[in-house]
């Protein structure tokens, strides 16, 4: 396959786009986070760098740029300085397709958004650190449980629009949302339960538990490797509530606006009800994490998908 | 099922996000000292007869009051005494309020000044008579 040189710019242009769509929309999410936490706690949140500190995250990945780079001593230098590659490559990649209907659109963002476990992992084992090694087995186990409801999930959305490419979920979808049928609200509410988990956020964060794993797989990070695996956790939490956002709220479909501002606002929607989530919930143990994923959530999401099935074929 | 505590506990953080934050923002805003509060020494020299109960009082021994009495002899004057000098100490000041207690005339008290970190040792030693001593203090600048 021969391509040409005016295919190549624009493919670097639209490249570079996303690109820096993926940093300013994880800056933007870091500053709405710790404004929505501030605002749960009744504090301000950044508010001296710029209005109501909107540049304060420009400021921190200013800082974490210039911050000395460290390797301690004992890592696994290859695994160690790969590991932040691997977490944040993987959700780059999911903007690959942008612009095209791929129609396996959903099944690749799925593989795509998976792979981030293992620059998670590589971190905990190449850091040489036991909190470190204890937060990616963590999150591996974590990962791997609540992809299956995720997908469970997914799949009921599917079946209802026939098809894996998202531009054509969306039209299945110009009636009437999916959220809106019985069946589907439940796939939502597993989809964004197994969600939160999939990109490790309270209550479901015990990969990087504070209290009890200093900060688990990113504890030997500093600086731009430190705000590497930031840049790839916000990216992942965007992609989900994008996916959530696609699947069951009618994705860019809306009266008046253009469809970019619907979408924007669905899934920004979306990424600040689980800020919501996360500033409320407590953190939830291990074993509790592992049991309500195989317990609860998978048997849930299967006999969900069974009646989905059922009301299909009827 | 904690599903219901769960619920609630999102609506009380939802009802958390419009209430008006408790933070003051330090610098541009500040919080008004309580009544009570002893922050430095301060002297109303009008008032000030010169007893020398402060000094004595002074557990740490920070004033330092000396009198001169040559505007004895001045006429028009119905002052027995006048000032020599009257210094404070802060370095020493433990802030405890006896001065302010055992004034007579109410005349040395403890104001509401309660930013009183400085860049040199030298600044803690206050001249009580000087009527502009605590300008800078009460409007600190970083430097």
């Amino acid at each position: 396959m021969t391509i040409s040189i005016l295919t190549f710019i624009i493919m670097v242009i639209v490249g570079v786009m996303a690109l820096g769509f993926i940093a300013v929309s994880a800056m933007f999410l870091i500053w709405w986070e710790r404004k929505v936490s501030a605002h749960i706690q009744t504090r301000y949140g950044p508010m001296r760098v710029g209005w109501h500190g909107v540049l304060q995250s420009v400021a921190d990945v200013i800082k974490l740029l210039l911050k000395e780079n460290i390797t301690p001593t004992g890592v696994d230098k290859a695994v160690w300085w790969a590991a932040p590659f691997f977490a944040v490559v993987p959700s780059v990649m999911v903007f690959a397709p942008i612009g095209h209907d791929l129609n396996i659109g959903v099944l690749y963002i799925m593989a795509m958004t998976s792979l981030c476990v293992l620059g998670i992992f590589m971190a905990g084992w190449g850091s040489n650190n036991k909190y470190s090694l204890l937060g990616g087995m963590r999150s591996a186990a974590q990962i791997i449980s609540y992809e299956i409801p995720l997908i469970l999930a997914m799949v009921t959305a599917v079946m209802f629009a026939g098809t894996l490419s998202i531009q054509k979920i969306v039209e299945a979808q110009k009636d009437a949302w999916f959220i809106f049928h019985p069946s589907m609200a439940v796939a939502f509410l597993v989809f964004l339960i197994a969600g939160t988990a999939e990109v490790n956020r309270t209550p479901f964060d015990i990969p990087e538990a504070e209290s009890e794993l200093v900060a688990g797989f990113h504890t030997e990070y500093s600086g731009m490797k430190f705000a590497m695996f930031f840049l790839g956790e916000y990216t992942n939490m965007f992609i989900i509530s994008a996916l959530a956002a696609v699947l069951f709220l009618g994705g860019w479909s809306g009266p008046f606006l253009h469809p970019i501002i619907w979408f924007l606002i669905k899934t920004y929607g979306i990424v600040t009800l689980m800020m919501w989530i996360r500033w409320t919930l407590p953190r939830v143990r291990v074993d509790q994490l592992m049991g309500f994923a195989w317990k609860v959530l998978t048997p849930l999401a299967f006999v969900n998908l069974a009646v989905a099935g059922w009301v299909l074929l009827r | 099922m904690g599903l219901i505590e769960m619920i609630k506990a999102l609506f009380v953080t939802l009802k958390n996000i419009f209430v008006k934050p408790v933070t003051l923002q330090y610098p541009t805003q500040k919080m008004p000292m309580a009544e009570k509060f002893r922050g430095l020494v301060d002297l109303r020299t009008e008032k000030c007869i010169k007893c020398n109960q402060c000094v004595k009082i002074c557990p740490t021994s920070c004033l330092d009051l000396s009198v001169c009495s040559q505007a004895r002899s001045q006429e028009g004057s119905d002052k027995k005494k006048d000032f020599g000098h009257f210094k404070y100490n802060m370095e020493l000041c433990c802030f405890c309020g006896l001065c302010e207690q055992v004034c007579p005339t109410q005349a040395i008290y403890m104001n509401k000044i309660y930013e009183i970190a400085v860049y040199g040792r030298d600044k803690l030693h206050i001249d009580l008579l000087d009527t502009g001593k605590y300008d800078e203090w009460a409007h600190p600048t970083v430097k």
